[in-house]
């Protein structure tokens, strides 16, 4: 019963977003914004799209168990990316996110990349990347967690390598850059798009390669705790 | 420096007061609006960060400030005055302003985001939204505290390592990343299990049971009910300027806008009062502090 339930509220939900929040937003930037248009529209297209999976995580009234567990892998995420920062753009935080999403499931990898973004932040600064930065993140934790259910991705090193590289050039890189640039100018063009993607690209490769890295590394000993953790006391068997 | 004048207050006046020049801030290309809130967010910082924030905002502000004052005429050829032409494309006068317009408002933007993380901490952020959204603020909040936690512990675990002759400091850089890892498995075996055990403790102790408070610092004075309204009344008012279009500079296809009225200037006073707030509220503290000593 409570299962019915919950989807029809994620239905409502995304319903009321994509036939009315959206094309309105679309319609007032377009209207009202003029030159800030571009930048409005899709910051708040990116608030909107968190929202669902943020309010059904409250609704649900998550168990003290499964909110510490999360709360350890964000946690683990943000001391990495403390520990690494004297080295820019190798970060842990995507290779953790996946692993998340692979053992927890996507709405807890949603959860953790888009937490790990925020309160990283807070100890790095927040700043308008802030929100673009838990979308990507978060979304890599959701698609890492959705693909591994549906059986496209596997558990192993090399395949979450492969996906954590991809997902760290195409979602991060492929999201950070543009945004930047909606920050300061009037109009998007390919020219400046395809600019902001070539100057970003020594910096997303980077990262790319941290995240192969530390998944071809930490996958297998985290997946094993998580999955050991789990077992143990019985958490987080999500079943959606 | 923390709790004094504007910090001081309680944390929904804050958080009002930065969302509204944030917002503000984003939107408005207008350049007297510009010009406000810029060297108000500059002052601000300098007030709450001291010289620091000149060093930051030359070596890291500036560049960044210039890439994207040259990014905008370089790809953006609207506009109808062209100053010269550059491998056949045109570098027109409206997208340099445009350029340099949108400089400007991305360095008060960033400015403004430092002030915010001064003045914000997130004790404050996690009063006001504890209500909420309690289960997201919970997870956040142990989350900001693991942190510095699982630092504490990783010193802990590598001294046992150097006390069974594993020393992480030793050996060529492989060796090291090697042991690294092997730190961060073993933090990790521990912060799961330590979790769990937090958890049963909170669950122990009533977590999720109706009727439980939350400790808080912050009470909701006269003060703070007074500079609530007042900002509010200002965020309204530059609403209703920005409304009327006393706020809109057309950059393209010419530059165009209103002509500056009587109305105009309310709204550019009624701006420069809300994005001064701080600075006033800190300047009257000071004052009444300085007076109260000279009593005595």
């Amino acid at each position: 019963m409570p299962q019915k339930r919950r989807i029809s509220l994620r239905t409502l939900l995304s319903l009321f977003l994509v036939l009315v929040l959206i094309p309105a937003t679309i319609l007032l930037g377009v209207f009202v914004l003029q030159d800030r248009a571009y930048y409005f529209i899709s910051l708040l297209l990116i608030v909107y799209t968190m929202l669902p999976f943020l309010l059904l995580f409250e609704k649900r009234k998550p168990q003290a168990r499964e909110l510490v567990v999360v709360a350890v892998l964000c946690a683990i995420a943000v001391a990495g990316r403390a520990a690494f920062f004297m080295i820019p753009q190798v970060k842990p935080v995507m290779a953790v996110v996946i692993i998340t999403g692979v053992a927890l499931g996507p709405q807890a990898g949603f959860l953790t990349g888009a937490v790990s973004a925020f309160v990283s932040n807070f100890f790095f600064g927040q700043g308008p990347w802030t929100p673009w930065q838990m979308f990507c993140f978060g979304i890599a934790g959701f698609l890492a967690g959705l693909l591994f259910r549906k059986g496209r991705l596997r558990a192993g090193r090399v395949s979450l390598s492969v996906f954590g590289g991809l997902a760290t050039l195409v979602i991060y890189g492929g999201i950070m850059n543009p945004a930047s640039l909606l920050m300061g100018s009037a109009k998007l063009t390919w020219g400046a798009v395809v600019t902001s993607y070539a100057a970003g690209l020594p910096m997303d490769l980077i990262h790319a390669a941290s995240t192969v890295v530390f998944l071809l590394v930490l996958a297998k000993p985290m997946l094993e705790k998580l999955t050991r953790i789990q077992v143990k006391y019985g958490l987080l068997r999500e079943s959606s | 420096m923390a709790n004094y004048g504007f910090s001081s207050y309680h944390p929904a006046v804050n958080f009002l007061f930065f969302a509204a020049v944030l917002l503000f801030s984003m939107f408005f290309l207008h350049p007297v609006l510009l010009g406000i809130s810029f060297f108000s967010a500059l002052a601000y910082a300098v007030r709450l960060n001291g010289w620091r924030t000149l060093r930051f905002c030359l070596t890291a502000l500036l560049p960044m400030a210039v890439l994207v004052a040259f990014l905008n005429p370089a790809f953006n050829h609207d506009g109808v005055t062209v100053l010269v032409y550059v491998n056949d494309n045109p570098i027109t006068l409206e997208s340099v302003c445009y350029g340099l317009a949108a400089a400007v408002l991305f360095s008060s933007v960033i400015l403004w985001f430092s002030c915010y993380n001064a003045v914000m901490t997130s004790d404050k952020f996690l009063h006001l939204f504890g209500r909420v959204l309690p289960s997201l603020s919970l997870l956040f909040s142990m989350c900001l505290r693991f942190v510095p936690r699982f630092k504490g512990q990783t010193k802990v675990i590598a001294q046992a390592q150097r006390g069974i002759g594993l020393d992480p400091g030793e050996g060529g850089p492989l060796r090291r990343a090697k042991k690294g890892m092997h730190i961060l498995s073993i933090l990790t075996t521990w912060a799961l299990e330590n979790a769990v055990d937090t958890a049963d403790s909170m669950k122990a102790r009533g977590y999720g049971l109706k009727g439980r408070t939350s400790f808080s610092l912050y009470r909701f004075g006269r003060r703070d009910r007074a500079a609530l309204l007042f900002l509010l009344a200002l965020v309204v008012l530059v609403g209703w300027g920005a409304l009327l279009g006393e706020a809109t500079l057309q950059y393209f296809p010419r530059l165009s806008g209103k002509e500056i009225t009587g109305r105009s200037l309310v709204l550019y006073g009624g701006y420069a009062l809300l994005c001064l707030t701080p600075l006033i509220l800190d300047a009257k503290e000071a004052v009444a502090w300085r007076r109260s000593q000279w009593k005595s």
